[in-house]
């Protein structure tokens, strides 16, 4: 018998359903512990450092990797690239969050206020939404980042300005449904005012909604920032970030690939983290909703 | 019509909020003149470009002017060679343009037959793989799948060149970089959207009629899932757009991407403007073409807006 087939005949068992809620929990935990532990990092970073990253030798520049010496090698100034990936991740993940809170804001502010309101602020606020998402916003962050300038809270303000457009949309869909619940009617009926029913009744149900959210936007303006760092437009030259490091990296191809190593793992391993945390958070509300349903 | 009528109000507001911020922006960091005259610029300098550029009038006379000038597609002259910024910018369309239809056909081809085997019996254990390899490689940025095929492939086999402009092998690199940076999450919404049809009723149906199981793949789940794929190629050529900027930057393409971010390094404010310009008139047209497309393809739309 087919493994599919066998799925079908079976009923949708006790055991069963616990197998399937565990694997999006698993999903769940282990890309939190991931992220815990490169928060940890960020945070303590010093603690990790096997040499001071500023500091230059350029007696040992382009070194290979080793155990002995430098774990992941030196760059073109002689600098420990393992040190300089950690000290990437404060960078990084700081202006990660940011941002994501920023946009999170603003996100949540206009698709609220979109979705409640049903008359012309609706209109406008939606139209503005669809143009803000039509719209590539790495190249506004770009020009911005132009005049404002470079460096940690120009970059993060700047990401958080323009990436709250999708929040918004999601915010928005679902605040739709939700004002049409019975609870929340009842609660207008009840006289209880605008506000305080969206700060009570619409915004912790929107909760399990924006933590997805929040996820795939955090994975969304690492990959901005350390590209805005890789054009060279983001971090200010010499900053220990990884798309700085990449930047420079690129000239020592040939000689000093290993240069490239260390941060392009930094990057892909936080990202992915990110979205598994994102697709664990959302396949633990859809299992949610459908338990609900059922 | 409308639908017409509606981008183009998009359009406007779109570029008039990109272009006033950047206005504001401009006179708010500082004397704009400096910040256009570059550093060690002597004050006659200064003082010319403030006369040229208008900066000795008052803010909303400068403003009005601006939207003028804007309105008139003259953004003024590169500061850079002293062309006019929307001209020059303009010739380094097309071959952006090359990359991007290049990446989306290539992106297509790969990754649309990969959903549909993957969404038709999305349980089995060797489709699972795939699926693990979509959603692992999915966030890579494009830039780092970039940098790491011109490692392999350009350093250590020394098999293509990671340079534009030498020769028709020079394309393979960066169209490969742009393609594997969008099949996976194209590969996910096909194979998610093929595995919503099956649980429709009309497949139902046509399976308890007896269609056969490549039939019903065929001509029953792949039209509509090919709808919701439309729609996110139309999303992926605009990300394309911002995504090649830094594509481009590695392989030197001469493209609209570089373009940017040479006039951003040279604080080129004129072409920067212009740049930003024609993206938007891009993604205009893209959303526009993509309007009709699924009125075409989507009788449903057809109907509803008669």
């Amino acid at each position: 018998m087919s493994k599919e087939l066998k799925n079908l005949i079976t009923p949708i068992t006790r055991r069963r359903m616990f197998k399937r809620k565990n694997r999006s929990l698993l999903t769940l935990r282990i890309s939190a512990t991931i992220l815990a532990l490169l928060f940890a990092i960020a945070i303590f970073q010093p603690f990790f450092y096997t040499a001071d990253p500023a500091a230059s030798d350029l007696s040992l520049r382009l070194q290979s990797p080793s155990l002995g010496g430098a774990l992941l090698g030196t760059d073109a100034l002689g600098q420990d690239v393992y040190s300089r990936v950690i000290a990437g991740f404060r960078w990084s993940l700081g202006i990660g969050t940011v941002g994501t809170l920023l946009g999170c804001l603003i996100g949540i502010t206009l698709g609220v206020s979109a979705a409640w309101n049903r008359k012309r602020l609706r209109i406008i606020l939606s139209r503005v939404i669809d143009i803000g998402i039509s719209f590539p916003y790495l190249i506004i962050a770009v020009t911005i980042v132009t005049v404002v300038g470079r460096g940690f809270w120009p970059l993060a303000l700047t990401l958080g300005l323009v990436c709250w457009p999708t929040i918004a949309r999601v915010v928005y869909a679902e605040t739709l449904t939700l004002r049409e619940r019975e609870y929340v009617t009842a609660a207008r009926l009840f006289g209880i005012g605008s506000i305080r029913s969206i700060f009570t009744h619409i915004l912790p149900a929107l909760r399990p909604t924006i933590q997805v959210v929040a996820a795939f936007t955090f994975a969304e303006l690492l990959i901005a920032e350390s590209g805005l760092s890789f054009l060279g437009l983001g971090a200010p030259l010499g900053t220990p970030t990884w798309g700085n490091m990449l930047n420079e990296s690129r000239l020592y191809m040939e000689s000093a690939p290993w240069m490239m190593f260390g941060p392009v793992t930094a990057i892909i391993v936080t990202i992915f983290a990110a979205n598994l945390l994102g697709e664990g958070l959302n396949a633990r509300e859809q299992s949610r909703s459908t338990r609900v349903s059922q | 019509m409308k639908a017409v009528g509606s981008r183009l109000l998009q359009l406007v507001v779109l570029l008039g909020t990109i272009s006033t911020t950047l206005f504001l922006l401009l006179r708010l960091s500082g004397d704009p003149a400096i910040l256009l005259a570059g550093e060690g610029a002597g004050p006659e300098t200064i003082a010319a470009i403030r006369i040229e550029y208008g900066f000795d009038k008052s803010l909303t006379e400068q403003y009005l002017i601006f939207i003028w000038e804007i309105i008139r597609l003259d953004f003024g002259r590169s500061l850079v060679n002293s062309q006019p910024a929307f001209g020059f910018v303009l010739q380094y369309l097309p071959s952006t343009l090359h990359l991007t239809f290049l990446a989306i056909f290539f992106n297509s081809v790969i990754a649309i037959p990969a959903g549909v085997w993957l969404g038709a019996k999305p349980n089995q254990r060797r489709r699972q793989i795939l699926s693990t390899i979509v959603s692992v490689t999915q966030g890579t940025p494009a830039y780092v799948i970039g940098l790491v095929l011109i490692q392999i492939f350009a350093v250590w086999l020394g098999w293509l060149p990671s340079i534009a402009g030498t020769g028709t092998w020079a394309w393979v690199l960066p169209v490969a970089t742009l393609a594997f940076a969008l099949a996976p999450n194209l590969i996910r919404v096909v194979a998610a959207s093929i595995e919503d049809t099956t649980r429709q009723d009309y497949y139902r149906t046509a399976k308890a009629n007896g269609a056969a199981p490549n039939i019903l793949l065929i001509k029953h789940s792949l039209p509509n899932a090919l709808l919701s794929t439309t729609s996110l190629l139309g999303a992926q050529f605009a990300f394309l757009l911002s995504g090649a900027l830094i594509t481009e930057f590695i392989f030197a393409w001469p493209g609209l991407g570089l373009i940017l971010v040479q006039s951003i390094t040279n604080l080129d404010f004129p072409t920067i403007q212009a740049t930003v310009f024609v993206v938007a008139y891009l993604v205009f047209f893209v959303n526009l073409i993509m309007d009709q497309i699924f009125r075409f393809a989507d009788p449903r739309l057809r109907r509803s807006q008669l």
